[in-house]
């Protein structure tokens, strides 16, 4: 189903959101993406999937404070919504619950 | 360590394009990941990557749409101000406004109207819809030297065409012919055109009515719409019959098939009556029509995407075939000339079927009406900035009131391209009513209207005429006076005006276009006023001459007219001097050439009214008739005999002494060179033309007379007369047009350049009136006043005139030279008028302001500070 259905690459800018938690904008979720997948993104790509799940009611965002940082320049700071975390969970479950299914043989055929 | 920055084009970019709502997250992310890049000592890579990251994010989602709530309204508003200002200022300085419009009005109403004629000219005849298709197979005809272009080919051309190019879909010959059409009780001499079926396929002639296949019936004829009000006024013409007197005596009778449309205003093209082209084979059932035959026209309609190169591989085969049929017309090649080209080059092409004129007169135009605008956009470059002088005080304030640069320069744009849109109404005005109709009165072979080929040609003309005139002599004053700071006006530090440079050396260019446009122009008015009373080289008053091709007819008519009180003499030839003057090939040793030659009776010098120079006049001697000739000055030059008389030349395998030289003589206009003539007896011939020469004032009685003399002996045939003094009709009249043209634009230089002075003046003198009264008061004569308040002036002039006058001349006696074969040249006569007319004029200008300067009453001027 269109609009909670959520992409790859849309669930683990989410995931990244959820666990940088308010330390969560543009240039660190990439820098954490990379950290963690070794997937380069561009910075470009990533506001466009910022956007979207904001769009979708999933990240909610406010400007921080200004700092020294960037020419003074303030941070769009993202974090979960309620939803967010939801879909996160319900992503999760379905993977899980799909995971165990898998029965043991599979592995012996495949070593 | 210098700091390294981001490529400044693509932050602006960045922010021009960026969501305002994105910016500050967008820019900082990218900033950020710029700055550790060149932490990371990669500091060209860092450059590149930020462009990178811009044009990655110009994304739909990003972009500033034009979203309503996002637009400044303030902009809007401001315009309408501006606008509003702008009016008001106008209005405020009504008479330096009218000087700004009108003088522009003139100059654009003169471009609008070139632009129409030039338009009309490269749309003359483009009517048909096949027209990238049609080419006009016409060709090069060898002549001594040089080759001449012929429209005259070959009757066997365009059917041999047809069967040896498969790309060449159809043809059509087009052969001019005259017949006496009768209709009821109403006969006419009429010229027509045989053509093939196929004309009316190949040109799409809109019918009026009738069927379009009319032609391909033998007996039936296609008229003009001019023709069908002439014979049938209020009847349908489709189905009538109409009776055809040929030429040779026969009669036919035709049924109009079809009846054309009024034809467009872009047509030269024009036929009354079109008969199927067998008709005309049958009039000489038992000649046979080769290669030698030449037929006015021949068109080739390509199949569609076949396209016909200029020089067009195998027509070679046809040269062989018509020299072999006629070696003494020799056809060094073809060409095939695009329909598109065909109007333009008509001045080029002999017999050309659409006529077009030649390119100098438009280049003149386009340049001469080039200059005009130039002095009228200097001259509204000059007057905007001096009358900004009043207005120096309102951009002080307007800029200590916080408003900024732009706004002003906003503001005098506006203005600017304001004046300049009344000036295009005012310009279209005295194109539409003045300029336009009187250009048609003046050619009248054109039919000039106040439109263009395409809507649209006019439409960007006059967008392109806004844009140029209005921003670009609008931008240098904009830009110029917003420039100044506030302070340096209100503590009236600021010098603007008299002693600015840039507006003297506008006032010197304008002057100089004035004298370059005002002597070139009177050079030629001088040239055309010397063409209007020049000699002819003989005498053409009081003689006629009448065409009679039956001889017997001629002998009649002569016996009788010899013995009419007011004739003086009567003779006969073959030709007409400025009529029909063939062109023959004649030889001299082993030299062999072409020249005009007419083989005339006695008499025929004293009743023509040539001179002759050397020798003797053709007398009805046995030798003088068969094998003598005379010659003309030309010829002697020509073939360089210092003595003339007695050398001999062969013609026809016959030989002839020369014994007379007439003096040189003008045959058909002042554009042609003067070329060798030979006037050698008629011998056995028959003679085709009569000439009579009278008393003076007897003329048109003695014509009158034969005419009726000629009712008698052949009643259906035309009395087809040429009065001599007639030859030059069509080149006076393009002389008188000419010499108009010149003279308009001699005034409204004028009016452009006074203009222009008169609008400085009135500022500078105004802003001078102070010093004036003070001067006055300490006794300053008014004498010194004028002086003080020209002498500039009087400088600039001087210098524009030393400068424009030789440039007039150079550029004006080019194209003379190129025109006229033997202009009469430089005389003082253009440099003395235009000095004493721009002198006088501006003159005057400068006297009715010095005046108010001079008539100045100390008091009022000095007492309100």
């Amino acid at each position: 189903m269109k609009g909670t259905h959520l992409g790859e690459l849309e669930e683990l800018v989410l995931l990244t959101v959820g666990s940088l938690y308010d330390e969560a904008y543009g240039v660190a979720i990439m820098d954490e993406i990379k950290a963690q997948t070794a997937r380069d993104l561009n910075i470009s790509a990533v506001h466009a999937v910022l956007r979207r799940l904001e769009e979708k009611k999933l990240l909610t965002s406010k400007m921080g404070g200004a700092t020294s940082e960037r020419g003074g320049r303030r941070k769009r700071m993202f974090s979960l919504t309620k939803a967010g975390k939801m879909a996160l969970d319900h992503n999760m479950t379905i993977r899980t619950g799909l995971y165990q299914k898998i029965p043991n043989l599979t592995y012996q055929f495949s070593t | 360590m210098t700091e390294v920055t981001p490529p400044k084009w693509a932050e602006r970019f960045l922010r021009w394009y960026c969501h305002p709502k994105f910016l500050e997250e967008i820019e900082g992310d990218i900033y950020e990941l710029f700055d550790r890049r060149v932490l990371e000592g990669q500091k060209a890579k860092a450059r590149r990557k930020f462009v990178w990251d811009v044009i990655r994010f110009f994304r739909w989602s990003n972009i500033k749409r034009s979203n309503s709530k996002l637009i400044k309204m303030n902009q809007l508003v401001l315009f309408s101000n501006y606008l509003k200002l702008g009016l008001r200022n106008i209005k405020r300085n009504l008479v330096t406004s009218s000087i700004n419009i009108f003088g522009l009005a003139i100059s654009i109403g003169i471009s609008i109207t070139t632009m129409i004629f030039v338009d009309l000219q490269y749309n003359m005849d483009q009517i048909h819809a096949k027209g990238d298709r049609i080419y006009q197979i016409t060709n090069h005809v060898q002549q001594e030297n040089d080759t001449e272009l012929w429209s005259d080919s070959p009757i066997l051309l365009g059917p041999a065409l047809v069967k040896d190019f498969p790309e060449v879909e159809a043809f059509c010959r087009i052969e001019f012919g005259d017949a006496n059409v009768r209709y009821g009780s109403n006969v006419f001499e009429e010229d027509l055109s045989f053509v093939d079926p196929s004309f009316l396929h190949i040109f799409d002639y809109p019918l009026l009515d009738g069927d379009r296949g009319a032609l391909k019936n033998k007996t039936n004829v296609v008229i003009s719409w001019d023709m069908a009000i002439k014979y049938f006024r209020d009847e349908n013409p489709v189905g009538e019959e109409l009776a055809f007197k040929f030429p040779n005596g026969k009669i036919k009778r035709f049924q109009v098939g079809a009846v054309l449309a009024p034809y467009p205003y872009n047509t030269l093209m024009k036929y009354e009556f079109l008969l199927p082209i067998d008709n005309f084979y049958d009039l000489n059932p038992e000649k046979t029509y080769g290669w030698e035959y030449m037929t006015d026209a021949t068109i080739a309609l390509m199949r569609e995407g076949a396209k016909l190169s200029p020089s067009p591989d195998g027509f070679d085969q046809y040269k062989e075939l018509q020299l072999g049929s006629d070696p003494e017309w020799k056809i060094a090649s073809f060409e095939a000339i695009p329909w598109k080209d065909i109007s333009l080059r008509g001045y080029d092409i002999r017999g050309a079927i659409t006529g077009g004129s030649h390119p100098a007169g438009r280049v003149a135009l386009v340049i001469i009406s080039g200059l005009l605008l130039g002095m009228a956009c200097f001259n509204f470059m000059n007057i905007a900035i001096a009358a900004s002088t009043k207005r120096l005080k309102e951009i002080a304030l307007r800029k200590a009131m916080g408003g900024i640069r732009k706004q002003i320069v906003y503001q005098f744009l506006v203005e600017n391209v304001l004046t300049c849109f009344f000036a295009l109404v005012v310009g279209t005005f005295l194109a539409y009513f003045f300029f336009v109709p009187g250009f048609d009165m003046l050619i009248p072979p054109l039919n000039i209207l106040f439109r263009t080929g395409e809507p649209i040609t006019m439409v960007i003309f006059y967008f392109a005429l806004l844009v140029v005139i209005g921003l670009l002599s609008g931008a240098y004053p904009a830009f110029y006076i917003s420039k100044f700071q506030p302070v340096a006006i209100f503590r009236g530090s600021l010098k603007l005006g008299s002693s600015n440079v840039f507006s003297k050396v506008l006032l010197g260019f304008q002057m100089l276009l004035a004298f370059i446009t005002i002597v070139g122009s009177l050079l030629f008015l001088n040239e055309g006023l010397y063409n209007k009373d020049r000699d002819w080289g003989y005498n053409y008053e009081n003689t006629f001459s009448v065409l009679v091709p039956d001889s017997q007819k001629l002998e009649q008519l002569k016996s009788i007219i010899e013995n009419h009180s007011d004739v003086i003499s009567v003779t006969t030839a073959n030709g007409q001097i400025g009529g029909y003057m063939p062109t023959q090939n004649y030889e001299h040793l082993d030299k062999q050439f072409r020249m005009r030659s007419i083989r005339v009776s006695e008499n025929y010098f004293e009743t023509a009214g040539l001179r002759m120079k050397d020798g003797r006049v053709l007398s009805n001697s046995a030798f003088d008739q068969k094998n003598a000739v005379v010659i003309n000055e030309t010829f002697a030059e020509y073939m360089e005999w210092s003595n003339p008389i007695n050398e001999r030349i062969v013609h026809d395998s016959i030989q002839y002494t020369v014994i007379g030289v007439l003096e040189d003589f003008h045959y058909y206009d002042f554009y042609q060179p003067i070329e060798p003539v030979a006037f050698i007896g008629l011998g056995d011939r028959k003679p085709e033309f009569i000439t009579v020469r009278t008393k003076p004032g007897a003329m048109l009685e003695v014509d009158a007379f034969m005419k009726a003399e000629w009712l008698n002996i052949a009643p259906y045939e035309a009395y087809e007369r040429q009065f001599q003094e007639d030859v030059f009709k069509g080149y006076y009249q393009d002389n008188r047009a000419n010499n108009a043209i010149v003279a308009v634009i001699t005034i409204c230089a004028m009016i452009l350049a006074c203009l222009g002075l008169y609008g400085l003046l009135s500022f500078n003198i105004q802003k001078k009136l102070k010093e004036f009264s003070i001067r006055k008061v300490l006794g300053a004569s008014p004498k010194n006043i004028i002086s003080i308040a020209s002498k500039q002036y009087s400088w600039i002039v001087l210098i524009a005139f030393v400068l424009g006058a030789p440039l007039g001349i150079l550029l004006m006696s080019n194209l003379i030279y190129s025109i006229f074969p033997d202009p009469l040249g430089l005389t003082p006569f253009p440099f003395v008028a235009s000095f004493l007319l721009i002198v006088g004029t501006l003159s005057l200008t400068v006297a009715g302001q010095v005046m108010k300067a001079i008539r100045v009453n100390p008091s009022t001027n000095l007492r309100n500070e």
